[in-house]
């Protein structure tokens, strides 16, 4: 059955529905508090029942580094933040495993958390053996003299989002003759296999990871997290099959957030609205722990923080900070919203220092051929485009309407490649890509460019499952980088076996590749990059109430060559009503003690039916160079949509707005 | 824990079992009855992932004791549709890609259900202010309204 159908009829095999004969059920004792001393655990298995070398994991890296600040499995002398595993307890019966997390005992002296990155430079480390809380800390670009007509300056901010996919984490470990198969929802079944094998010590051949239908990711899904281990463990311990299923409330206290970032922002410009430069310092708030994402995120927002302006001058000081809340991790978008924030808010406030129209102040600054930036970004020339999406936005008419508008370029995360496998069996051609869906429709793009190059229709095509013993490397899906490195990479590899049939036979037919024997794998690699440029209009509103609403969102992207553009619509529908829910609540929200205060998805703010926005998707194809022709799609929606909607409001409201969410009360 | 028989007819075939009292209904649904497509999303009915019609009306079954379906009708998502094939709901949600990760779309299409056969000329307010409690975190919705507006016009017609 084709996997939307099995979908919609009920069939999905997603973690939870996989059946398995005498599970456990596994529940996690996690800390109520942001920052304290743990004493004594008494009861379940904890961090005493593992090995020292299994102690500590990172975001899908080896995690046995000597790093003070890597996450361990289960708490070792501190907690750090609220829902932080300090024990895990099973039964054979799911409520009974809830029952039992009240039998373990847990003594604690609690301490005082640091919840405000700002305030957790200069309050004492978290963590013992590190000297300060800054685990990053990056000049970018060159200073510049300051002698300019106008200096602007602000302090901007993207409040932590909870991911929230509907489905939750899970995870099916099980290990049977000496071997550990795992059944995950997951964006990568190769990190979770890295992963575990650091993290276990157990070699790579010994861990088969097989990926579940994935009930979405959101960038949360792509690395290994403690609770993986655990129930990897637990399976090797008991040698039975361990089931963990996250509930909602783990899931916003204890999964890793994304965005949380500041931009404290200085704008250099010339009475003309020509900008010469701009400096600052960006801090991402990292959280309780962090490996190497949490580190490069800031660097990253500055890497791309001129979006489509030719802006020659740039000095950023880039930031991580650690802090009691849940861990930094990817958020659809990951540092691209914040940057094209940071830059957005700064040029809209000029453009109202100086009484220039929107659209006007951006083209003036933009570009009309290549350009590199002060932060190493390539772009093409960003001009033509923005007239074209301007044109295409309808800006002058929508400009009635109080539309917002704003620009930025999609960096895709193309590094590092992609792996694929073509191989014939029963006369059918089967597919395994590295990276694997979980909600964008991998099998769109799959058969597309399998009949295109190969001639194969579906019916003679099987797509596989994502599992590592059938593939033997890939990556993943994050960065907006499925179809394009995903789909090259299948490209690239249908050419090759093309050729293979060819030099066996003379020529090259359909029939000739099924009847034939044909094993290939190869790795794609690719490690250049392919920016493209993307513009959003939107009309924001004021309810009744004061609160804040998002009436109409309009794309116009530059995909490359559209896949599938069905899949290419929905994708940016999807991702700009997750846009529009950033502009208009939704957050995790902390007390000053490091308590959660948003408990419940709704509370969390993701966006219901009855608000979501119009959505209009307009968008051009200007193929890439990569072999399949495609750009980065992905992620652009959540980087747009928010600075043009907050414009929208500006236009509104009168008033200056410098962060995300946007309350009831910042409209008073 | 106390534990009491249950009789539920789910999708017309009966189904009994012991059950503790505390069970929920979409606990009986995946584990006593076998049928996964009932999901359980958020625990606490703001996600409505676990929607089912009991009696013919929606309810979130992560939220409804087992017991208080006791003697009761359920129908799921393996309850629309046959063997023969998909209903025209289902199939509209595919034709006007009202799913992507697929996780919400049994509760969502239940919901939807329910809300054309209440009020079959249900206007767009209508239909958004139906589904308000199902969230969805991939589609935008905008697949979702067109899948249910398509079947309400018959424009679809069964034949996707």
């Amino acid at each position: 059955m084709e996997r939307l159908e099995r979908f919609v009829r009920g069939m999905g095999q997603y973690v939870d529905d996989i059946k398995v004969e005498h599970p456990l059920y596994m529940a996690v004792v996690r800390s109520p508090y942001a920052r304290a001393k743990l004493i004594n655990v008494k009861g379940g298995v904890s961090a005493a029942d593992f090995d020292a070398k299994l102690a500590s994991v990172g975001e899908g890296a080896q995690g046995r580094d000597s790093n003070p600040a890597a996450h361990p499995i289960f708490a070792k002398g501190f907690v750090n933040y609220v829902g932080q595993p300090v024990a895990a307890v099973f039964d054979e019966d799911r409520y009974k495993a809830e029952d039992q997390l009240e039998s373990v005992d847990v003594d604690y002296e609690p301490l005082q958390p640091v919840v405000s990155p700002e305030a957790a430079i200069d309050f004492e480390p978290i963590h013992e053996g590190m000297k300060s809380n800054i685990i990053s800390d990056r000049y970018l670009g060159k200073d510049f003299a300051d002698g300019a007509e106008i200096v602007l300056e602000d302090r901007l901010e993207n409040h932590r989002i909870a991911t929230n996919a509907i489905e939750t984490r899970g995870i099916l470990a099980d290990f049977t003759e000496g071997r550990l198969i795992v059944h995950v929802s997951t964006q990568s079944v190769f990190s979770i296999k890295r992963g575990l094998a650091g993290t276990l010590g157990l070699p790579e051949e010994k861990i088969r990871v097989i990926q579940a239908d994935t009930g979405g990711g959101f960038g949360l899904k792509g690395g290994l997290q403690p609770e993986h281990v655990i129930a990897a463990y637990a399976a090797m311990k008991y040698k039975r099959p361990v089931k963990w299923i996250e509930t909602r409330i783990e899931h916003l206290m204890a999964a890793n957030q994304g965005r949380g970032a500041i931009g404290k922002m200085r704008l250099y410009a010339n009475n003309s609205g020509k900008i010469l430069g701009i400096k600052g310092t960006i801090i991402v708030d990292a959280g309780a722990y962090a490996e190497g994402l949490a580190g490069f995120a800031p660097g990253f927002i500055a890497h791309q923080l001129t979006e489509q302006y030719g802006i020659k001058n740039g000095y950023v000081r880039a930031m991580s900070v650690l802090t009691n809340k849940a861990p930094y991790g990817p958020y659809r978008g990951a540092g691209r919203p914040e940057a094209a924030f940071f830059m957005e808010r700064m040029v809209d406030m000029l453009a109202d220092r100086l009484g220039m129209d929107d659209a006007e102040i951006r083209l003036l600054n933009s570009t009309d051929k290549p350009f590199t930036s002060p932060f190493g970004m390539h772009i093409e020339a960003s001009k033509p485009f923005m007239e074209k999406a301007l044109e295409a936005l309808d800006y002058r008419k929508m400009k009635k309407s109080k539309a917002g508008i704003g620009f930025f370029v999609l960096v895709p995360g193309a590094a590092p490649g992609e792996g694929v496998r073509l191989a014939v069996k029963d006369k059918k051609l089967h597919v395994w890509l590295g990276s694997n869906q979980h909600g964008q429709g991998h099998d769109f793009f799959i058969k597309k460019l399998v009949k295109e190059e190969l001639g194969i229709g579906e019916n003679e095509m099987v797509i596989e499952v994502p599992d590592t013993d059938n593939i033997r490397s890939g990556i993943g899906t994050w960065g907006s980088r499925s179809a394009m490195v995903g789909g090259s990479a299948l490209v690239d590899a249908a050419r090759h076996i093309k050729d293979e049939v060819k030099r066996k036979n003379g020529k090259y037919s359909k029939a000739l590749l099924l009847h034939g024997n044909y094993d290939y794998f190869e790795f794609y690699k690719f490690d250049g990059e392919i920016n493209s440029f993307g513009a959003n209009l939107a009309v924001a509103g004021i309810g009744p109430v004061n609160e804040v609403r998002a009436l109409e969102v309009r794309a116009f992207y530059d995909v490359g060559r559209a896949l599938s553009k069905e899949m290419v619509k929905a994708q940016i529908e999807g991702g700009m009503i997750q846009g529009a829910g950033q502009f208009i609540g939704e957050g995790v929200i902390y007390d000053e003690n490091g308590q959660l205060l948003t408990a419940s998805i709704s509370n969390a703010g993701v966006m219901r039916a009855t608000k979501a926005p119009k959505c209009v998707v307009k968008i051009i194809e200007n193929p890439s160079d990569l072999p399949d022709k495609a750009k980065g799609l992905g992620e652009a929606p959540t980087i747009g949509t928010p600075i043009a909607l907050i414009r929208s409001l500006e236009h509104i409201s009168g008033k200056r707005f410098s962060t995300t969410p946007v309350r009831p009360e910042d409209l008073i | 824990m106390e534990a009491m028989n249950v009789k539920i007819t789910i999708n017309g075939k009966e189904h009994s079992a012991k059950v503790e009292t505390r069970q929920l209904l979409v606990h009986f649904i995946r584990e006593s009855a076998g049928l996964t497509g009932t999901h359980v999303g958020c625990d606490t009915s703001n996600c409505g992932a676990c929607t089912v019609l009991l009696d013919g009306k929606p309810v979130k079954s992560c939220t409804v004791l087992s017991a208080q379906a006791n003697g009761k009708e359920v129908t799921t998502i393996e309850g629309l549709g046959s063997i023969k094939g998909m209903d025209k709901l289902q199939k509209a949600f595919i034709k006007h890609d009202g799913l992507q990760c697929g996780f919400c779309t049994p509760g969502m299409i239940m919901e939807a259900h329910y809300l054309l056969k209440k009020n079959p000329n249900a206007s767009e307010e209508e239909i958004r202010s139906g589904i308000d409690g199902n969230l969805c975190r991939c589609t935008g919705y905008v697949g979702i309204i067109e899948a249910i507006k398509s079947v309400q016009n018959g424009a679809d017609n069964g034949k996707a």
